[in-house]
């Protein structure tokens, strides 16, 4: 599904953000990159993304060359993954329903069809009640579940994640990591980017850890313990 | 575009991409959605809306009013002047058999089509007519200090310069004091309404690209205060077409609308010129109408302001949409 192959990334600043990376993930895997703050786990999921291009190497996602993808090509890429945002990035103005549809409206799906699958992922983060609320007024879990109903109500074959339980206490960020391995369990790949190891041990999968842009180790979710 | 459609099902996308079929019930529910929110951004901000569109209203408004009223300059012009008419004031104390043996000789030029006499009493008539100067004329009493007239009409097919040519002949003549060339004012009036015609032009270009800016930096202002919006909207697979299509909605929202409201100013003139308009030219003894703008002219305003909107959306939102894109 995904292909890291001698992946650096430099950016105009100097810094090295990644260097050398190589990894592959399989379709359906659950993945969680770490390390400390600065290590390049967001730089990893941004060059998924095409939010960032990598300096040299080359990522395949879905057997697709990433380099090959032009600047029109980037929204189609997009719609193929789903992405969940440390602050959630949601439309403040608009409704909690709004918010979920926007991919499906994107993607050209008629109304009736959208109402449905939005609701559906809304039952599954367990907000239906809340559909025609302003984000505004959820609280901080409730905004990250609108999040990932919204990555994953275009029924994505990937989810990235970058930092989805920064600001949430234990329980409820064990909540939202419960909620990624369902949709792993249903098929969906999902790659998270976290630093919170305590949580990552409880999840049991496959663990990238990066540290200074390197790969230093990679642990399969049977040595997580 | 079928090519592209069998490319993307030869890489297997998984998708919420609509079938085939679907493609313009797609389209269609994209546009439905941008319209949607175009039309809510103007709402969210009534006040702001109202100023834009005020100002590309009246922006818009004035060129056409100036158009209004150089119209019926022109048709004054036209009517007042219609002959080429020569009048031809004798010497005072020219007896009627005078006058009448001078017209009896030009009838006979070949230059001439027609010479008729007005006598002094006709004369006194037609001034008393006009509007302000019966008193004048009752303060005269029985006295008339009028001379006779001779209005010599040119043959219709002359040149000017053959007229001027029998004006001048005319002025020569023994028994004339005086001789008024009606054509020539016309030919000044029409040079300089030809003049004003170009300067309304230039004002109207100098004011619809006013309005282009004006639709321009307001854009402009949206597209940055959506910043984060747009950023939103791009993350989760929007082209940079869906992106862009609310705001250049909402430059055609403000063209159409301010194109109605400079209509609208427009009528609200011509309803208050109309009257006093009507006797103005009632003075001149015309049967002269105040004409206003032809309604097909109007129709086009809205549309062409709707055009205005769309390009300075348009031209706002390439500039500014860029620097929110990805590498």
């Amino acid at each position: 599904m995904i292909r890291f192959d001698q992946v650096s990334k430099r950016y105009a600043a100097g810094q090295e953000a990644l260097s050398q990376l190589s990894f592959h993930i399989a379709p359906g895997e659950m993945v969680f990159v770490t390390g400390h703050s600065g290590a390049g786990k967001s730089t990893l999921l941004k060059l998924l993304a095409l939010i960032e291009r990598p300096t040299r190497g080359t990522v395949t996602l879905d057997g697709q060359n990433l380099g090959t993808v032009g600047v029109r090509g980037i929204p189609r890429l997009r719609r193929k993954l789903g992405m969940v945002f440390q602050d959630h990035r949601l439309l403040l103005d608009r409704s909690v329903f709004a918010n979920v549809e926007l991919p499906l409206v994107i993607a050209g799906v008629p109304p009736e069809e959208r109402a449905r699958r939005v609701r559906a992922a809304l039952d599954k983060v367990g907000l239906l009640a809340y559909e025609k609320q302003p984000p505004a007024l959820l609280s901080t879990g409730e905004q990250q579940r609108v999040g990932i109903a919204r990555a994953i109500v275009a029924k994505p074959a990937l989810l990235i994640a970058d930092e989805p339980t920064g600001n949430l206490d234990p329980q409820l960020s064990l909540e939202i990591m419960q909620l990624f391995a369902d949709f792993q369990q249903v098929g969906t790949t999902v790659v998270i980017a976290s630093h919170d190891l305590m949580l990552i041990k409880r999840m049991k999968k496959r663990v990238i850890v990066l540290d200074h842009g390197r790969l230093i180790a990679d642990l399969a979710a049977e040595e997580v313990a | 575009m079928s090519a592209r459609r069998r490319d993307a099902a030869a890489r297997g996308e998984p998708s919420a991409r609509p079938a085939p079929r679907g493609r313009l019930r797609a389209w269609r529910e994209q546009h439905a959605w941008c319209l949607a929110a175009s039309v809510r951004r103007l709402a969210e901000r009534p006040l702001g809306t109202l100023l834009t569109v005020a100002v590309m209203g009246f922006a818009l408004a004035l060129p056409l009013a100036f158009y209004l009223l150089l119209g019926n300059v022109q048709r004054l012009g036209a009517a007042l002047g219609e002959t080429q008419a020569v009048s031809v004031f004798l010497k005072p104390g020219r007896d009627a058999p005078a006058a009448q043996a001078l017209a009896a000789r030009l009838r006979g030029r070949v230059d001439v089509a027609a010479v008729t006499v007005k006598t002094p009493q006709q004369g006194l008539r037609e001034l008393a007519a006009l509007e302000g100067f019966a008193p004048a004329v009752d303060a005269l009493g029985d006295g008339n200090p009028l001379p006779y007239v001779l209005v010599v009409e040119p043959r219709p097919e002359l040149a000017r310069a053959a007229v001027t040519t029998l004006v001048e002949t005319l002025r020569t003549l023994p028994d004339v004091d005086l001789v008024q060339d009606d054509g020539a004012w016309r030919e000044r009036l029409d040079a300089l309404v030809g003049v004003a015609r170009r300067a309304v032009q230039l004002l109207a270009a100098l004011l619809a690209l006013a309005a282009l800016l004006v639709v321009g930096n307001t854009v402009r202002l949206d597209i940055r205060s959506r910043a984060d919006e747009i950023a939103v909207l791009q993350l989760v697979g929007a082209s940079a077409g869906f992106v862009r299509r609310p705001y250049l909605y909402e430059g055609v929202w403000y063209g159409l609308c301010s194109g109605v409201v400079a209509v609208l100013l427009v009528l609200l003139l011509e309803l208050a010129l109309a009257g006093p308009a009507a006797r103005l030219a009632g003075s001149y003894g015309g049967q002269l109408g105040f004409a206003g703008i032809a309604a097909p002219v109007l129709l086009t305003v809205p549309f062409g302001a709707a055009l205005l909107g769309w390009l300075g959306a348009r031209l706002a939102s390439a500039r500014h949409l860029g620097a929110t894109m990805p590498h």
